[in-house]
């Protein structure tokens, strides 16, 4: 089209800005932190190289390894529940129903609010007199009538399916209108059951657990997961299932009717269409989102940041925050360790992308 | 069983009838699951939102139901600040005025029968930076307590409080802020002259010492003269106390604080106008963090330059992602491929820390650990380029073909025939670099320095740790409602852009 000098000056041209901002702030940044993992700086000294001492170090460094199974436990669970969670609500949500606009945009809410604004509610809502701590024992109080609830639920269930079988109807078990149904005789003998005082409020004392504290889940003696890490991982998991969930039902749109249909015709239960058509008919999206699962996880900080002192710092601490804070310590900061933690995280993470790409299907065209 | 009855007379139509009452029950299976969901996203938000305007948002046990967005409540606190301030919106207490305000305490037979004590506290604000304390109200008001009722067990008190004016002056009555201390009392009026304060009582002459920099005042002119009307007080705190088998039934506005096994109730403010009543803690916000020696706010600076920082991250990534996402995706050079795998690909799987020494440091010797540092480090998006190389290789062949015919060169092919058509792919661009902007953490942490140059993200995440791990929830509520607002309305404006864009919000850490 245009001559071939000509469109290579132009070209370059047109790249420059992003050429250079590349050049300085990346590949120029990206290869000092390479030869500052090699060194002994501090900040403020000259850097002298010391081969792979820092990497010694830093494999040495209790906090390093907690960061290193923080890291790799948040981000194996946070990316498990997001994907399982946001596939299922989008199936859900493929329905063609009205008012589908308002529920989208609803739900897109935690999505689009910064990470900071959410963890300080979070930290609100989970505080030791907070939200959830006030939910749980609601719950307590109320567990008689839940539980009578969900017993008069399935028995009046079971009592109906039989009751139109033996009539020659095709009543699944999971009728939606006997379903419907069920569920008002419930509430109907919860009403009565209360007023008639057989239900009554449990005694409960107030359920104050302290979340941001030093508690662990462990197998086998070996501290697992923290409780302020479990937390982080509900807000987490709270965040991404929205986007996560569009992606899927963009997904979900593509595949054809027909299978669907095909599958009816066979007498597949909805579990068996999700298992043997949809899931394995989102592949190439399954992919994409796990991958970029992976990769915002790997990096988790801004919680972690934010939430600072309020809980101890091993429950919390990740790769990226390890690499932050030492960068920042006062008095001398072990940059060199800094830098890398950094260069491990991040060949954890090319690592990963790596074998997805090598190993599963890279289609992904969302 | 009505529903099951009502089917009896079985017809040729009951297989059709049967499925169509369950499709019906299905969809509301799952409305109630949709409306159930939009419970557990947007509750947090709702919980936040409304407890923010709470006096006290960590009290327990919760309660939905909140007397700020009462409109008795908020009427009284209106006609209240009238009474103090002569302003029902933003209340206080103001020289040569008084006010009434109610309480009603229970007194059973058996309780002693002395009447509450009652009386003016004390108010300081502890907040990011250290105030000059301010003038409290209860050294210049006298409160007065009368019984004026008694129904029952039940008596109900009028308390006045009045702050006389420090002069008999009269003329105008002018608005001023103290200047720096000398061995004179000198003002600064709402036009920035400075003036010398004349103390012609001896009231007046006792309280001068009491008075700090930056205190609002009211000054009387009378010729060339500035009088001291006396100080202005944004908040009247009042405290009651009663003996014990007594309680507090009622009062003119709710408490903000019970103690003491409830029988000492204070009011934080009984003089608040509305805005100092419902919107208390975002009035703090802003009013509470004011850098004393500059005197700005420092969450406005904070909103301003988080509104400046996203505006240049925006038109920067306008112009220098289409211009490298055109190049990337319709010129032909060497280098292209390799420029894209490393420069947009490798990039983005790169995560930031690992050029956070390094960009510190380079940043550290430009002297610019500022928001043009920030701005600098993250002038060309990856993901912007390769949003616009995506939708420029979408674009049609022809236009730029018939560009060419008609003699026009790359640059203004460029600027004339294609990015006019890039219109939506422009808006989705801007609104991820705005929202990534408006939501970014990690680099202006590392970054930004100094207080005055935070943006909201870095000043909220300070609003946790200042107040000693234990969190001033109100302002932290607040705080985070209002830098939530701006991407809202974004939100809800270009919706349908964010559908496709959602890929970055998606990695967010």
């Amino acid at each position: 089209m245009f001559k071939k000098n000509q469109s290579t000056a132009t070209a370059y041209l047109f790249l420059a800005p992003f050429l250079i901002s590349t050049l300085v702030f990346f590949v120029y940044a990206f290869g000092r932190a390479i030869y500052y993992s090699f060194t002994d700086f501090n900040l403020f000294n000259v850097p002298h190289l010391i081969g792979l001492k820092p990497y010694a170090d830093v494999l040495n460094d209790v906090l390093f390894r907690r960061a290193l199974a923080n890291t790799l436990i948040f981000a194996v669970t946070v990316t498990t529940l997001q994907t399982i969670l946001s596939l299922l609500m989008a199936v859900a949500l493929n329905n063609k129903i009205r008012g589908m606009g308002f529920f989208r945009s609803a739900w897109y809410m935690p999505s689009i609010t910064s990470s900071v604004v959410i963890t300080l509610i979070f930290l609100w809502l989970f505080q030791r007199r907070g939200v959830a701590n006030y939910v749980i024992t609601q719950f307590q109080m109320y567990q008689p009538f839940i539980l009578a609830f969900v017993g008069i639920l399935v028995v009046a269930q079971i009592a109906q399916v039989l009751f139109e079988r033996s009539r020659q109807l095709p009543a699944g078990w999971f009728d939606p209108a006997l379903a419907a149904i069920s569920a008002l005789l419930a509430i109907a003998a919860i009403v009565v059951l209360s007023f008639t005082g057989v239900l009554q409020v449990r005694e409960v004392p107030a359920f104050d657990f302290q979340y941001f504290a030093d508690v662990w889940l462990s197998i086998g003696g070996v501290q697992v997961l923290s409780i302020p890490l479990l937390v982080i991982i509900i807000q987490n998991t709270f965040t991404t299932i929205p986007t996560l969930m569009l992606f899927f039902l963009a997904g979900l749109q593509n595949i054809p009717g027909s299978l669907y249909e095909a599958a009816d015709i066979d007498g597949a239960t909805p579990f068996e269409k999700l298992m043997n058509v949809t899931v394995p008919m989102l592949r190439p999206v399954t992919f994409y989102v796990i991958t970029v699962g992976l990769i915002g996880t790997m990096q988790m900080f801004d919680q972690v940041a934010v939430i600072g002192d309020a809980a101890p710092q091993s429950t919390l601490i990740t790769l990226a925050y390890y690499v932050y804070i030492n960068t920042f310590k006062a008095g001398t900061a072990p940059v060199n360790m800094a830098a890398a933690g950094a260069i491990i995280l991040a060949m954890i993470i090319l690592v990963m992308v790596f074998i997805q790409r090598k190993f599963f299907p890279s289609e992904a065209s969302v | 069983m009505t529903a099951l009855s009502a089917r009896q007379p079985a017809k040729a139509g009951k297989g059709e009838e049967w499925l169509a009452r369950r499709r019906w029950a299905k969809a509301g299976w799952l409305y109630l699951f949709m409306i159930v969901m939009s419970f557990f996203f947007l509750g947090p938000f709702l919980m936040g939102l409304l407890s923010s305007l709470k006096d006290n948002p960590n009290e327990y046990p919760p309660r939905l139901i909140i007397p700020q967005v009462t409109p008795e409540f908020i009427g009284k606190a209106y006609s209240l600040g009238v009474q103090g301030g002569g302003d029902g919106w933003n209340g206080g207490l103001k020289p040569g005025r008084s006010l009434t305000f109610d309480v009603t305490v229970a007194v059973p037979k058996d309780a002693p029968q002395t009447p509450p004590t009652i009386f003016l506290f004390p108010y300081q604000p502890t907040s990011l930076v250290a105030l000059a304390r301010q003038a409290q109200a209860k050294d210049y008001s006298t409160v007065k307590t009368e019984k004026t009722g008694e129904t029952g067990d039940q008596r109900t008190y009028k308390v006045s409080i009045d702050y006389p004016a420090l002069t008999q002056q009269t003329g105008e009555v002018v608005r001023a802020k103290l200047g720096v201390p000398t061995d004179k009392l000198t003002a600064i009026l709402a036009n920035g002259k400075a003036v010398d304060v004349t103390l012609d009582t001896p009231q007046a002459q006792a309280k001068q010492y009491d008075l700090n920099e930056t205190q609002q005042v009211e000054l009387i002119k009378s010729g060339e003269k500035y009088y001291l009307r006396g100080p202005v007080f944004e908040r009247t705190p009042l405290e009651v106390d009663v003996e014990r088998g007594q309680s507090i039934v009622a009062s003119t506005l709710p408490p903000s604080d019970k103690q003491n096994f409830d029988r000492s109730f204070a009011y934080r403010n009984v003089t608040p106008g509305v805005l100092g009543y419902t919107f208390n803690n975002y009035r703090r916000a802003f009013n509470e963090t004011t850098d004393p020696r500059s005197g700005i706010s420092l969450f406005m600076r904070w909103v301003l330059n988080t509104f400046l920082y996203a505006f240049l991250r925006v038109v920067s990534a306008i112009v220098f992602c289409s211009l490298a996402g055109y190049a990337l995706a319709r010129l032909d050079f060497p280098g292209k491929n390799l420029i894209f795998l490393l420069g947009v690909l490798f990039v983005q799987m790169v995560p930031s820390q690992v050029n956070l020494v390094s960009n510190y440091v380079l940043l550290k010797q430009l002297g610019l650990l500022n928001l043009w540092g920030l701005w600098l480090n993250g002038l060309v998006a990856a993901g912007g380029v390769f949003l616009m190389k995506q939708f420029f290789e979408g674009m049609p062949k022809e236009l730029e073909e018939s560009a060419s015919i008609d003699g026009a060169g790359p640059f203004t092919t460029f600027w004339k025939v294609m990015l006019p058509q890039a219109g939506p792919a422009l808006i989705a661009l801007s609104i991820t670099q705005f929202q990534g902007a408006w939501n970014d953490f990690f680099w202006p942490l590392v970054l930004l320095r100094n207080q005055v140059n935070f943006v909201l993200t870095v000043g909220l995440s300070n609003f946790r740790s200042a107040y000693g791990g234990q969190g001033d929830y109100g302002l932290i509520l607040a705080g985070a409602v209002l830098s939530a607002i701006p991407v809202i309305i974004v939100f809800v404006i270009f919706q349908r852009y964010f559908v496709d864009t959602g890929s970055d919000s998606a990695v967010k850490g």
